[in-house]
């Protein structure tokens, strides 16, 4: 254990040479410690899978380390940060979740868009009841969507506002999170259900998937960010910084995300 | 038998050594410091308007309607199941017994996705009864009141089929002989006799049936009115409207507290 401490400059500079192309060019003492310890990374039930990688991902580079991951409704993961619940990064569905946990002084600013995610349209295998468009989802007898305070909840109820279809409460079973509300249709008996591209991709095959075109669709932003009360912050921003970076995109990309806008 | 051992209870009350008042003691503490944190949290000012909220309604409605209904098919189902489990020696009775018993320890989210695995209309009896006859037990209320019967009936089974066990036979053979069939015999000899723990296994069935959450939200979905109960209300509720949350919960405890007080201690005399 001590030994790792006196060496960490000449393995920052190694770490340097390799994959993370941000790793190298932080500087600034504190920036230079080498990531070890655990770190505890709260994040949106939608990115079990991608972070699940990305997880054992870094703990391949930088030994030492152990990411522990908790995933769940972003709104709800909030809460327990809000709450007192250690852990040392989040990464939230919509920035609506993210900018309250930043206003209670809770989060680190700036939270970063790391990134983006659209909704589809799911159904029972093969699609007994030939759900076509938004407006199919009216006719169906059971509809699965997220609960109005979890960021796919809210997404999904923009999206159908915005295409003028009501469905009366009575016909919905809410989902706590994304993947309760995926896992309703399978192997639930709900006919559908509205997900993240994302969700339905990791899903495979026991689903079918029915898109949602561009006009139509809601656009989901992911923000992360480090939280003031970690008591990792140098790993917690490793983790971060690995997100954002060209192997973390890759596996968020490969699991059906799409990049954050622009500039990043 | 029952008026020998109240008689001892009764001499050796406070002669209870000290060693077992201080756990006891502490035990008690145990189940009532989170009630009274409940009690102390809860917004006593708007407690009438969080629970007239229509989701607050349907959840108590359909609570209430959904747990007497699985109380009643756990009467139904399990007196005749008790009777032979405990009456009729049969091989691989034990077996039987344990698997009647299974809902008691296994977590209730497993055994709903159990029931998911039986009834959906992906599976051969779920897929048979939609496909025929157009009935779709998941995602409904008839899917609830099945959930909560899975779990709820084990309880009512397992309190009636010991009472049958330690009932007197020789009451039930005198009938016989003096010419009364099964049925008279089972009718007027068996069913007075365990009358109280009948209504003891009925109140708890009905308890555990109204606390029901794990298979009821895998099995039957969270559906506003027609199958989110109270808890599954509670769990959604806690994540937006705390004191709606604890509101209900209050409701839900007051009226479990009465119904196992008043009877087990009024009409069961302290069983």
């Amino acid at each position: 254990m001590r030994k790792l401490l006196v060496t960490p400059i000449v393995v920052a500079a190694l770490a340097a040479g390799s994959a993370a192309a941000a790793t190298a060019r932080v500087g600034g003492a504190h920036e230079a410690k080498k990531p070890s310890g655990a770190v505890t990374v709260s994040a949106a039930a939608s990115l079990t899978e991608a972070f699940t990688r990305i997880g054992t991902d870094f703990q391949r580079k930088y030994p030492g380390t152990t990411v522990r991951l908790n995933f769940g409704a972003s709104s709800a993961l909030e809460l327990q940060i809000e709450q007192g619940a250690p852990a040392d990064v989040f990464a939230s569905a919509d920035t609506a979740t993210m900018d309250k946990l930043v206003n209670a002084g809770k989060a680190t600013r700036p939270a970063k868009a790391f990134a983006r995610n659209r909704l589809v349209i799911v159904t029972k295998r093969r699609n007994p009841e030939k759900i076509r468009t938004i407006r199919d989802l009216a006719r169906v007898p059971t509809l699965s969507l997220c609960a109005l305070t979890v960021p796919c909840g809210k997404y999904a109820a923009q999206m159908l506002q915005a295409a003028g279809v009501t469905i009366p409460e009575s016909k919905i079973t809410r989902g706590q999170d994304v993947k309760t509300t995926l896992a309703a249709v399978s192997p639930g008996d709900a006919s559908a259900a509205v997900v993240y591209v994302s969700d339905a991709k990791a899903a495979g095959r026991s689903i079918t998937t029915v898109t949602i075109p561009d006009a139509q669709n809601v656009i989901a932003v992911y923000p992360i960010a480090t939280l003031p009360s970690s008591s990792n912050p140098a790993t917690a921003k490793a983790f971060v910084r690995y997100v954002l970076s060209k192997p973390g995109q890759q596996v968020l990309q490969r699991d059906g995300f799409l990049p954050p806008a622009a500039t990043q | 038998m029952i008026g020998t051992a109240a008689g001892r209870a009764r001499r050796t009350r406070g002669r209870v050594p000290v060693a077992a008042i201080v756990p006891a003691i502490v035990a008690v503490g145990f189940f009532a410091v989170p009630l009274v944190g409940l009690l102390q949290r809860a917004a006593w000012s708007h407690l009438w308007d969080d629970l007239s909220s229509p989701a607050a309604g349907d959840a108590l409605r359909l609570s209430l309607e959904c747990s007497l209904w699985a109380t009643a098919l756990s009467i139904g189902f399990g007196v005749p199941l008790a009777w032979v489990l405990a009456r009729l020696e049969f091989p691989g009775r034990p077996f039987v017994r344990a698997l009647t018993l299974l809902p008691l320890v296994l977590p209730p989210v497993v055994g709903g996705v159990a029931l998911l695995l039986a009834f959906s209309r992906d599976s051969l009896i779920g897929g048979w009864l939609h496909d025929w006859f157009g009935v779709q037990l998941t995602f409904s209320k008839a899917g609830t009141v099945l959930a909560e019967t899975f779990v709820a009936m084990p309880f009512f089974v397992i309190t009636v089929e010991a009472a049958l066990r330690s009932t007197d036979r020789r009451y039930e053979e005198a009938a016989a002989t003096l010419g009364a069939n099964r049925w008279t015999v089972f009718r007027r000899v068996t069913l007075p006799m365990v009358l109280p723990s009948i209504a003891a296994g009925a109140a708890l069935s009905w308890a555990r049936a109204l606390g029901e959450f794990g298979a009821t939200i895998t099995f039957a979905g969270n559906i506003q009115g027609r199958t989110q109960t109270t808890p599954l209300a509670v769990y959604v509720l806690l994540q937006s409207n705390l004191d709606g949350a604890i509101a209900l919960s209050l409701v839900m405890l007051a009226v479990s507290l009465v119904v196992l007080t008043l009877l087990r201690d009024r009409w069961l005399g302290n069983v």
